[in-house]
């Protein structure tokens, strides 16, 4: 395979995982209103699991770590997923019960930077701060895969990975509980005098979007075979944020949008260009206060994103049950692609 | 039976009883000592002057905050100190002085997130009961659309609630109340700052309600609207209850002229 496809089959890699940490982060922030800034914690520790899970027994592979099961392809992916959601319990225990917002941003940056510090320091968990590495390519085995070949079958994987998740998602965001977060996002004050518990709800959200966050890690580690320190920098949590803010919180079809404008344009190609000669690494740099001044921009002259949120119509609502089985995936596809307003 | 028409066992015929309660903000007491019943099945209005503790009272009784010292009783539960979400579950709702919709969902959408416990607010039955999560879905967007028909609304039920205008607004919250099918509501100031027409409608409505069998606390400043639709009067003057009765009674009572009525008798009898 050419060098050309290699990188596209990246970036297509890429495009797909970050559309599924996307929707993970938009469930929390975008649709309950918590300010998740360690969600990038949550990303790696599915990574590690999935990959401790994947490797054989850590005796002789001059690595440490723990479990070492080699489970295979989905299920240490689904591991990595409930692990990190079963963490965002503790961590909602801790942080959510009672926090206003900007303390709770506070507690979960402090939480975030903990996590990482742990991860790194302690070796016998994820091999501190080498990380893992020589993860197993998921289902190279079945399908007779070589190095080569492995980019673009995972790239696809992940793509109907993400499919899958994405229908999961719309229907939630489509359902009554879907529309209890966005009311405990807008006046969480109003939703509990409505008898809705707004801790209980929030719980529920970090789970899910904790799973997301897992699962999006887990591909991450299977699509390299390595994950170490430098890929979960605490900054990355605002890659996520730029993501879901340029695609359009609240909106499934903006996080595919977001992915691709800030994750696969400006994060993943700029690495694929050639060096600005004499400056190496600037390229890098760059990209980050690109993205950075995106943001900014963003946020002033369209802060509802690319793709706004969609006003749910009472007409839908009443159509939808006409339609009935098929309701979910064409609201998904017709509704979402509507921007409202 | 019921155990709410039995005095003799010392059960409520009272929707809501407080004794005592007092909460201070930064050592200033907006509530000193207030003790009153609400009669269940009738209107009583809160009145007193600006920073008397009215909304502070409806905070308390709704559970939005907690209070230093007293206690609560809601239809014969004592609900002190619960967290609002308890509260309402136990069918006691609220509206706001300063309205607050929920201003990114829809009009409809503010009403259907109203109804307790519903179906498809649990993550299994929206993937394993799905039929289930729907059918009740139906019967609520039924209901609340009647319900906007109803508060005027109806022609507004895709507008984000934001965009409402303040009496909108206000009838707006009235009517998301009245969808969660409420036994006690409280309304802060549901006719202030909005047109005369209005305030009959609004007066109506809590008229309706009362029909209905709701007990309705409400505040109020307007005196020519408590003595057309409230059948008690709470005076509520520095935190504490200052007198209850009939508005006709609370007239001739010296104190109550005196710390606050006399004014506003005068100004609105002259109006
Ligand atoms: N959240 C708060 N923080 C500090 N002071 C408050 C707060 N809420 C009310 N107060 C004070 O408590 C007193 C009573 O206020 P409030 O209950 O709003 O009165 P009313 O509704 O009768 O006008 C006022 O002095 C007010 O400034
Ligand atoms: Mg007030």
């Amino acid at each position: 395979m050419s060098a050309f496809w290699y990188y596209v089959f990246t970036l297509v890699f890429f495009l797909f995982d970050y559309f599924i940490l996307a929707m993970g982060l938009n469930i929390q922030y975008g649709e309950t209103g918590i300010l998740n800034f360690a969600y990038i914690g949550f990303v790696a520790i599915g990574a590690y699991v999935t990959g401790a899970a994947s490797l054989p027994n850590s005796a002789g592979t001059g690595q440490q770590y723990i479990m070492g099961w080699g489970l295979p392809f989905p299920f240490n992916l689904l591991l990595g997923g409930l692990v990190a959601s079963a963490v965002a319990v503790l961590v909602a225990l801790i942080a959510l019960r009672r926090l206003r917002t900007d303390y709770l941003a506070m507690v979960l940056v402090s939480l975030s930077l903990v996590l990482y510090d742990v991860i790194n320091n302690y070796v016998p968990l994820f091999n501190g701060a080498d990380g893992l590495y020589n993860v197993p390519q998921p289902m190279a085995g079945i399908f007779h895969l070589t190095t080569n070949s492995f980019i673009p079958f995972f790239a696809v994987v992940t793509g109907l990975v993400a499919l899958l998740m994405w229908f999961i998602m719309s229907r939630i965001m489509n359902s009554p509980l879907g529309r209890t977060f966005r009311a405990i996002r807008d006046d969480d004050g109003v939703a509990g005098a409505l008898g809705k518990n707004p801790f209980g709800y929030k719980l529920t959200s970090m789970i899910i979007g904790a799973f997301y966050a897992g699962v999006g890690g887990g591909l991450i580690i299977q699509f390299g075979g390595s994950f170490n320190p430098t890929a979960w920098l605490p900054g990355e949590t605002f890659v996520v944020f730029a993501v879901i803010i340029v695609g359009g919180v609240g909106n499934n079809v903006g996080m595919l949008v977001g992915a691709l404008l800030v994750e696969t344009l400006l994060i993943h190609l700029p690495a694929f260009l050639p060096e600005i000669p004499g400056h190496p690494g600037l390229i890098e740099y760059i990209d980050t206060m690109v993205v950075g001044v995106l943001l900014m921009v963003m946020l002033w002259f369209r802060p509802q994103g690319v793709v706004p949120e969609r006003v749910r119509k009472s007409a839908g609502m009443l159509a939808d049950r006409a339609r009935g089985r098929g309701r979910q995936l064409t609201t998904a596809s017709e509704g979402q692609g509507k921007s409202g307003e | 039976m019921s155990d709410n028409v039995t005095p003799t066992t010392g059960a409520p015929v009272y929707a809501l009883q407080c004794q005592d309660l007092k909460k201070a903000f930064q050592g200033v007491l907006a509530v000193a000592g207030a003790t009153f019943d609400v009669p269940q099945g009738q209107i009583t209005a809160l009145i007193g002057p600006n920073g008397a503790g009215k909304t502070t009272v409806v905070n308390l009784l709704s559970g939005m905050m907690p209070s230093d010292s007293g206690r609560m009783q809601l239809v014969g539960t004592d609900v002190t100190n619960w967290p609002s979400h308890k509260i309402a579950r136990r069918g006691l709702m609220r509206s706001f002085q300063l309205s607050r919709e929920l201003g990114g969902l829809t009009v409809l959408e503010n009403l259907l997130v109203a109804p307790k416990h519903q179906a498809g607010e649990s993550l299994f039955n929206i993937f394993f009961r799905p039929l289930a999560v729907r059918r009740e879905e139906r019967e609520n967007v039924e209901r609340a659309l009647e319900t906007l028909k109803t508060y005027g609304l109806y022609d507004l039920r895709d507008n984000r609630a934001r965009e409402l205008s303040g009496g909108q607004k206000k009838l707006l919250e009235i009517a998301r109340a009245v969808m969660a099918q409420p036994k006690v509501l409280l309304l802060d100031e549901p006719m202030a700052g909005v047109n005369p027409a209005l305030i009959d409608r609004i007066g109506e409505y809590i008229l309706d309600l009362k029909a209905s069998g709701v007990t309705v606390l409400m505040v109020e400043h307007n005196l020519n609207v408590v003595e057309k639709i409230c059948d008690h009067v709470i005076v509520l003057a520095e935190g504490r209850t200052l007198a209850t009765g009939k508005l006709s009674d609370l007239r001739a009572n010296q104190d109550v002229v005196q710390a606050y009525l006399g004014e506003v008798i005068n100004a609105s009898t002259h109006g």
